[in-house]
Parts: C-alpha cells; sequence; structure tokens
C-alpha cells in the first residue's frame, strides 16, 4: 500500500506546476554555482603556483582546496600567505578583499544553496501535503480504504521526498563529474569520499525540513495558514537564529577584537625593536646581535602569548556560538558541511596553529645559522577525526531533528480530523 | 473610493492569520535584534576607547619615527548607527595573522537583513493571492460588477498591502528604539534621526515593490497555489542569489591582476632592489664626496667622529656632508622603487574598482541589493563610508608626513649627531587621525541613485501588475 501512494504521490507531483518550476530553479542555481567557483577555484589556484614557495624558503601555504568549491567556508582565510622572516610574519590575503561587494553578500556555494533554497524548496513539497488533500477532498477518500494513517504519512514523505532528492542528487552528482572532466579540478578520491558525504548530510537537511513541513501541514486545517506558518518559521531558522547567536555569544564571552589584536602586536613589535637598537648603540655590531637576538625572542614569546590568549578566549567564544547557533539546524548543517569538505572554523584554527608551529621551527632553523627552511607541511584532518570533533555531532543533530519533526507530524496526523 | 478600497484591504488583512504571523514574527525579531546589536555597538564604544588608550600609552614611551607609522594606522571607531546597521563593518581583519572567521560564516542580523529578507517575504506572503485569491473566492467578479476601474482596484489593493505591513514593521522599530534612546551611551544625533528617516522611506518603497510584484504574479496565474511558487522562485532569485552572484560575475567579466602576485612585486621592488639601489647610489655619492673631503677615508668610531666633529668644525662639515650624501642616495632610491611599486598599485586599484563598479552594477537588478547599498551608505556602514575613511586617511597621512618631516628636521637642527629615526620622541604634537562621519546631506544623496533604481523597478512591477491585471480573465 505504502507503495501505491509513493506512486501517486511521484505522478502527482511530475505533473505539477510547483515541480516544474522549483526542479527548474534549483537546477539552474546549482549550475551557475557549480561553474561561478569552479572558476573561482581555479583562479585562486592559479595564484596559488604564483607564490608557491621555492624550496628552502620560510613560508606557509596552503592550496585551495577543491572541495571550496562546494563549501567556501573559510578557504579564502586558510590560503593566505604567511611569510616569515627576520622581522616576523607578513600575511597576504587573495582577491576578495580587492571587491568590497564580496563582502556584502554571502557566497553563493552549493552549501548557501542547499541551506537556503533547498531548505524553502523542502517545504514547499511539504507543506500542503494533508491541509489540502483535506480541502479538495482527497484525503477522506484515502482514509476510507483500510490503509493505516502511518502508512499514508510515510508513503507521503517517501513519495515526496524522492521526487525531491532524485533531481537534485542527479544534478550535484552530473556538476561533479562534469568537474572532474577539468584538468585543473582534481578531486582525488578521498575529494570524491568527502563530497559524497557532503551530498549525504544535504540530503537529511533537505528530510529535516520536508517533515517540518509534514508536521505543520498536519498542525493546520489549511494549506494557506500552513504555508505562513512554515515561511516564518523557515525565515527564523535560516536566517535570524543563526547570524544573531554570534552577537549573543559575544556579549557573553569577552573577546578583544581583531583589530585590537593586531594593534598590540604591531607595539610590542615596534617597541622592542626600538629597545634593541638603543641598547646596542654606540657598542659595535655584538652588541647589536646579542641585543637583536635578546628584543626578538622577546617579541616572539609575547607574541604567542597574545596569540594563545586569544585563541582560548575566541574557541569559548566559538563553541558558545556554536552551541546557540546550533538550536537552528540550519547552523549544525553549515558546521558539519564546512568541516567535512576542511573549510570550517575548526580547521582554520588548526591550520593557525599549524603555522604558529611552522614559525618557530624557522626562528630555530635560523638561530642554528640554516639558510635553506624546511617546507611547510599541513595535513587536512581525517573524515573520522572531524566526525569526532563535532561533525558526528551536528549531523547525528540534524538527525534527531528530523526524526523528532517526523514523529509530531505522524503524532499530529493521526489525530487530523479528515473532514 | 480609492480609500474605500484601500480600508477594505487594510481590513480584511487586519483579520487574517498571516497579519497576526507576521506582526508577531516582526515584533519578536526586530526588537530583539536591536537590543543585542545596540549592547555589541557599546561594547565596540568601549573597547576602541581602550585600544585608544593603549595606543596613547605606547606613544608616551616608545613613539619613534622609523616605525611610528606600524602603530598609529587610522581606525574606523564604532558609530551609533551600529545599534541599527552594520553592513560591512565587521572586522575580518583577513589581511593580518589575526583574523575572524565567525562574520563570514554568519553575517550579521541587522535591520537591512530583517527588511531585505524577512520583509520582503512577508509581502509576498500577502500579495501572492491578490489577484487570483479574490478570483477563487469569487468576490474579484463582484467587486467588478460595481464599475469599479481596475487600476483602482489594484492601486488599492497595493496601497492598503503596503500600509498593513509597515504598520507592524514600525511598531516594532518603535519599540526598539526605545533601547537606543534609553541608552545614554548610544548618543544618536539628530542627522542619525534623519538617515534613518530617510532608510524607513527606503524600506517602504523596497516592500512596496515586493507587494507590486506579488500582485503582478498573481495576476499571471488563475490559482493561488501556482502563484506562490512563482512568487517564491522569483523571491529567491531576486533577494538570495543575483547580490550574492554579481561579483562572481563581474570577475570572470572584469578580472583584476592578482593581489598576491602584485603585493610579492611590490615587496621585491621596495625592499631587496630597493636596498641594492640605495647601496648602489651611496656608494656612488659617496665616492665623489670623498673627493671633497679626504678626511672621509678614515674609519673611526662613532664616539670618537663625535668627538672629533666637537673639536674640528672642518670636520664636522664633512659628517654633516656625507650624512646629506646618504640621505639623498636612500632618498633616491626610495622614490625611483616607490615610483614603480606605485605604478603596480595604482593599475591594480584601477581594475579592482572598475570590477567593484561592475559587480554593483550588476547587482542593482535585485530590489534587495539596492536597499541594502541605500541602508548601508545612509548609515555611514557600506561602500561611500570606505571611500569616504580612505580619503580621511590619506589626508591624514600628508599631514602626518608633513609634521614627521618638519619635526625631525627640528631635532636634527637640535642634535645632528642623533639618529633620530630610532629615538623615542615626545610626539604629543602630532595630529591625531580623526574620523569624522560624512554630513548627512552627502549620505542622503549617495543613497538617492540605489533608492531611484528601486523606485523604477516598482513603476515597472506597477505597470506590468496593471496590464497583466486589466487582462485579467475573473471568472
Amino acid at each position: 500500500m505504502t507503495g501505491t501512494i509513493i506512486k501517486k504521490e511521484i505522478a502527482s507531483n511530475l505533473l505539477s506546476y510547483k515541480f516544474f518550476i522549483v526542479i527548474l530553479l534549483t537546477t539552474l542555481l546549482l549550475a551557475t554555482s557549480f561553474f561561478v567557483l569552479a572558476k573561482d577555484f581555479k583562479g585562486r589556484k592559479a595564484d596559488y603556483e604564483l607564490v608557491r614557495p621555492k624550496p628552502g624558503e620560510a613560508m606557509a601555504v596552503l592550496p585551495p582546496n577543491p572541495l571550496s568549491i562546494f563549501a567556501k567556508g573559510l578557504d579564502e582565510a586558510m590560503t593566505r600567505s604567511f611569510e616569515i622572516g627576520a622581522y616576523g610574519m607578513g600575511v597576504r590575503a587573495g582577491q576578495k578583499s580587492g571587491n568590497a561587494i564580496f563582502a556584502f553578500f554571502p557566497t553563493p556555494d552549493f552549501v548557501y544553496i542547499v541551506k537556503v533554497v533547498l531548505s524553502l524548496v523542502a517545504m514547499l513539497f511539504g507543506f500542503d501535503q494533508i491541509s489540502r488533500e483535506r480541502e479538495n477532498g482527497v484525503l477522506r477518500l484515502v482514509l476510507s480504504n483500510s490503509v493505516s494513517r502511518a502508512k499514508v504519512l510515510a508513503g507521503k514523505w517517501l513519495g515526496n521526498y524522492l521526487s525531491l532528492a532524485v533531481p537534485f542528487t542527479l544534478v550535484t552528482l552530473i556538476g561533479f563529474a562534469l568537474m572532474n572532466l577539468d584538468p585543473q579540478i582534481s578531486f582525488g578520491a578521498a575529494g570524491t569520499m568527502r563530497f559524497l558525504l557532503l551530498l549525504a548530510v544535504a540530503l537529511l537537511y533537505v528530510a529535516l525540513f520536508l517533515s517540518l513541513g509534514l508536521l505543520i501541514s498536519a498542525l493546520t486545517k489549511k494549506a494557506a495558514s500552513s504555508l505562513v506558518v512554515l515561511l516564518l518559521i523557515w525565515a527564523v531558522a535560516v536566517f535570524v537564529l543563526p547570524n544573531i547567536g554570534t552577537l549573543v555569544a559575544r556579549q557573553l564571552v569577552d573577546v578583544p577584537s581583531v583589530k585590537a589584536l593586531s594593534e598590540k602586536r604591531q607595539q610590542t613589535w615596534t617597541r622592542e625593536i626600538l629597545l634593541a637598537i638603543v641598547e646596542s648603540r654606540g657598542k659595535g655590531d655584538a652588541a647589536w646581535d646579542a641585543s637583536r637576538k635578546e628584543h626578538f625572542g622577546k617579541i616572539d614569546v609575547e607574541f604567542d602569548q597574545l596569540e594563545n590568549d586569544y585563541r582560548v578566549k575566541f574557541d569559548r567564544l566559538v563553541r558558545l556560538t556554536k552551541n546557540i547557533n546550533r538550536v537552528s539546524p540550519a547552523a549544525s548543517f553549515v558546521y558539519a558541511e564546512t568541516e567535512l569538505a576542511g573549510t570550517g572554523i575548526a580547521e582554520e584554527g588548526r591550520l593557525k596553529e599549524g603555522v604558529v608551529r611552522y614559525k618557530d621551527a624557522v626562528l630555530k632553523e635560523s638561530d642554528q645559522g640554516k639558510k635553506e627552511h624546511t617546507a611547510f607541511s599541513y595535513k587536512y584532518r581525517s573524515v573520522g577525526q572531524v566526525m569526532v570533533q563535532g561533525g558526528l555531532f551536528d549531523v547525528a543533530w540534524l538527525a534527531v531533528f528530523t526524526i523528532v519533526l517526523f514523529a509530531g507530524a505522524y503524532a499530529a496526523f493521526v489525530r487530523y480530523d479528515v473532514r | 473610493m480609492l480609500s474605500a478600497l484601500i480600508k477594505k484591504e487594510i481590513r480584511a488583512n487586519l483579520v487574517s492569520f498571516r497579519f497576526v504571523a507576521v506582526a508577531a514574527m516582526v515584533l519578536i525579531v526586530v526588537p530583539v535584534a536591536i537590543l543585542v546589536l545596540a549592547n555589541d555597538a557599546v561594547k565596540k564604544v568601549d573597547e576602541f576607547s581602550m585600544r585608544r588608550t593603549e595606543t596613547e600609552n605606547y606613544l608616551k614611551s616608545y613613539a619613534h619615527f622609523n616605525r611610528l607609522q606600524n602603530v598609529v594606522q587610522p581606525a574606523q571607531p564604532p558609530l551609533p548607527a551600529y545599534a541599527l546597521v552594520r553592513g560591512i563593518s565587521s572586522d575580518v581583519n583577513i589581511e593580518e595573522f589575526d583574523d575572524d572567521p565567525l562574520p563570514v560564516m554568519f553575517p550579521l542580523l541587522d535591520l537591512t537583513f530583517v527588511v531585505a529578507i524577512l520583509l520582503s517575504l512577508a509581502a509576498l506572503i500577502f500579495s501572492y493571492d491578490a489577484v487570483c485569491g479574490e478570483k477563487e473566492d469569487g468576490t474579484l467578479k463582484l467587486m467588478l460588477a460595481n464599475g469599479l476601474p481596475r487600476a483602482k482596484i489594484l492601486l488599492g489593493k497595493v496601497i492598503g498591502g503596503t500600509v498593513t505591513l509597515l504598520v507592524p514593521f514600525v511598531a516594532s522599530l518603535i519599540l526598539g528604539l526605545f533601547v537606543i534612546l534609553l541608552n545614554p551611551r548610544l548618543a544618536w544625533s539628530g542627522s542619525d534621526w534623519a538617515a534613518l528617516g530617510v532608510l524607513l522611506a527606503g524600506a517602504a518603497l523596497y516592500v512596496f515593490f515586493f507587494f507590486v510584484l506579488g500582485v503582478f504574479i498573481s495576476a499571471r496565474h488563475q490559482s493561488s497555489s501556482a502563484s506562490i511558487m512563482t512568487s517564491l522562485c522569483a523571491w529567491v532569485v531576486f533577494v538570495l542569489v543575483l547580490p550574492n552572484l554579481s561579483p562572481y560575475m563581474a570577475s570572470l567579466v572584469a578580472p583584476a591582476p592578482s593581489r598576491i602576485k602584485v603585493g610579492r612585486e611590490v615587496f621585491r621592488l621596495t625592499d631587496l632592489e630597493r636596498d641594492d639601489l640605495g647601496r648602489k647610489l651611496q656608494a656612488d655619492r659617496l665616492r665623489e664626496l670623498v673627493k671633497k673631503y679626504p678626511v672621509l677615508t678614515e674609519r673611526v668610531s662613532d664616539t670618537e667622529a663625535k668627538a672629533r666633529a666637537d673639536r674640528d668644525p672642518a670636520y664636522k662639515e664633512a659628517m654633516q656632508a656625507r650624512v646629506r650624501e646618504v640621505q639623498a642616495a636612500w632618498d633616491e632610491a626610495n622614490r625611483i622603487q616607490n615610483g614603480k611599486a606605485n605604478a603596480l598599485w595604482d593599475d591594480l586599484r584601477l581594475k579592482e574598482e572598475a570590477q567593484t563598479r561592475l559587480a554593483k552594477a550588476i547587482s542593482m537588478i535585485s530590489p534587495a541589493a539596492d536597499f541594502t547599498y541605500a541602508a548601508t551608505d545612509l548609515t555611514s556602514t557600506g561602500l561611500m563610508n570606505q571611500k569616504h575613511f580612505d580619503d580621511l586617511s590619506t589626508l591624514w597621512e600628508q599631514s602626518y608626513e608633513d609634521y614627521v618631516r618638519a619635526r625631525t628636521a627640528a631635532l636634527q637642527k637640535q642634535d645632528s649627531t642623533v639618529d633620530w629615526w630610532n629615538s623615542p620622541v615626545d610626539v604629543s604634537d602630532m595630529p591625531r587621525f580623526q574620523y569624522r562621519e560624512e554630513a548627512v546631506d552627502a549620505r542622503i544623496a549617495g543613497a538617492l541613485p540605489p533608492l531611484g533604481i528601486l523606485a523604477a523597478l516598482a513603476l515597472l512591477a506597477f505597470g506590468a501588475a496593471y496590464f497583466s491585471f486589466v487582462k485579467y480573465d475573473v471568472r
């Protein structure tokens, strides 16, 4: 029986205007996003080839992550170049800072499109499943057959999920396959696996909003009101909650602004250089060398101290922000996707720790009089590590949301007055 | 008759479920957002004054001309408008080691965001069934049987709808503004209120556009369930996708040279190559100078040289000439190399500006982007302020350089043997960077072009809605 209902749902969806326009929109958006971000990736890769450190050069820079085509996240920050010289660290950012329009609107990557558009679309598939069928009397007819409401609901859920998920998966897989044909983009086996995980989490997220749609539909008598309620819940969950969470967290945790930190670094740096010069003035080269060594050592210690203090506070801020934002599944989704892609907040923090360690190693080599430095290397966390360090929690959280919403839809539907 | 139609629309809306739901959401979200933003703004003010104090403390003991500029870089102080609008003011700081990734992951929620996303969505929720819904109910037939011109019905619908939507918004804003009024730390001046007034007018225009768009789409469909699908798809494209895609499209059409490449090239020109050139020029000049002052060939330590200069005026003159020549050599090296570097930067800047302009032009098809630009320019949190800030910084840098030149010259005169570049000096009379917000009339003038485009889009939509409605089959 469930099979029949699934078939009926899919068949009626395929013929509907809703299905046509929504799938058209999703396909167009995904295709544009893939095209634009693949171009962006290739541009950044060409940039990387230009600055790529020569053997012996003390510079830490990562090549752009191909998965950033799907989840841009912090890849822009992670692919900055960190040059370690005698006078400290020089940091250079890429293209984005040149065009301020980038700062106004979030990146339209796969994660953004799924987070915003696919969730809306999933709700549009669910919002009228029960209330509209009551209105046009179909529900009564269906239930007059001896079929359990659980089966009807499961059939509806599956039928609608398949009519949305199948075209979405196909478009995404085709986009991925086309990218693989481009010699400048290579994902490798590990990258492909991560991509499939990104897709799987996206499908889970879509399931969540479909369940939400069914739940609200089962709680309202009229399709028009279920739509209004759903759109408002969606707007709050996707836009309001995650974006206000950061501000709330900042009020609870005292974290210095990054500008303040940068100023502090400049003050320390210029102060110690001045002291080194003043203290060794007129005493010859040996005194200068000794004094420089002493004060540069101090700069290093103070910088590391600043960085550590900041890290501790910032980590607390991020933890709190994450936990506040997780009220909204959209935030959990973004965290899970970006961390899986290797462009998340945790990965960026880890990279910066790696850069600090590399800087220490370079300074040590300089002390030993080495001119040629070992190359910087960074290994992204494995999927297993990402999962253990929060990824699994976010995915499980999404799954729990989905199950609870579906159970709620079931409970509401069982009591639903179909007249 | 028009007023009767407007009243009918407003009354019908006020008792509807969607009005209650939208009003409840707006009345909660807006005051909460303002409360949170206002608290954050106060925190920013505190932190900024602390940063100032720390810089001043540093200057008291360690100010020295060689590296002074690193410490006294111009900084944007928090503005009173931060309690409502943030624009692109958040410190991502990606150009330095200490960056803040959170605003990149989740853009801040502010008033622009609420209007651009929530209110436009609400406008469509109100208008998607304006025509086809009434047809379905049969009321449209009855209304048109009264010999009412369709233009009046349409006008009544959009005015009534926009007004009903703006009422809860303005009410929620008033609630939120109490937070600002009651907080003495957020000193709002008359110009801030004037800017807010224009911003509100812009918001009304924006809501009007989406209302008309909804009516237009409604008049193109026979059933309201199809109309809502089209409306939402149009909304997604206009509000959520077009603006976000615009900078990427612009960078495809008008590429700029790689920042990283230019940065490295400039470093090579002004550091390594400058040093080589400076050393060469210095050697050349000293070779010439030694011919005039043969005493300079003797190698003596700094203290000895100083003692000898005190005794022997001829030697002092030679030493001073040497200092002058060395300075001249390095000045020339700096001039040549900086010239080369500036040419590179200028080229990059011009191309980036062209790209930004193009991105902005593309995005302005989207009313959401138009409203965002108008709102951010009005509150000094957008592109206009970025330029204004850069202009102020350039002015300050000139006065700073003049100051350093005059001050070092005076100090040199006082005692020419001291290395004043690397000695602590008193800089209490140094010009400090003072940020002054652009005048409110200039801000309003800056907001007019995007608002004008918004008005044109609204008119266009109204025309389209009118023609569709006139031809609409009401049966």
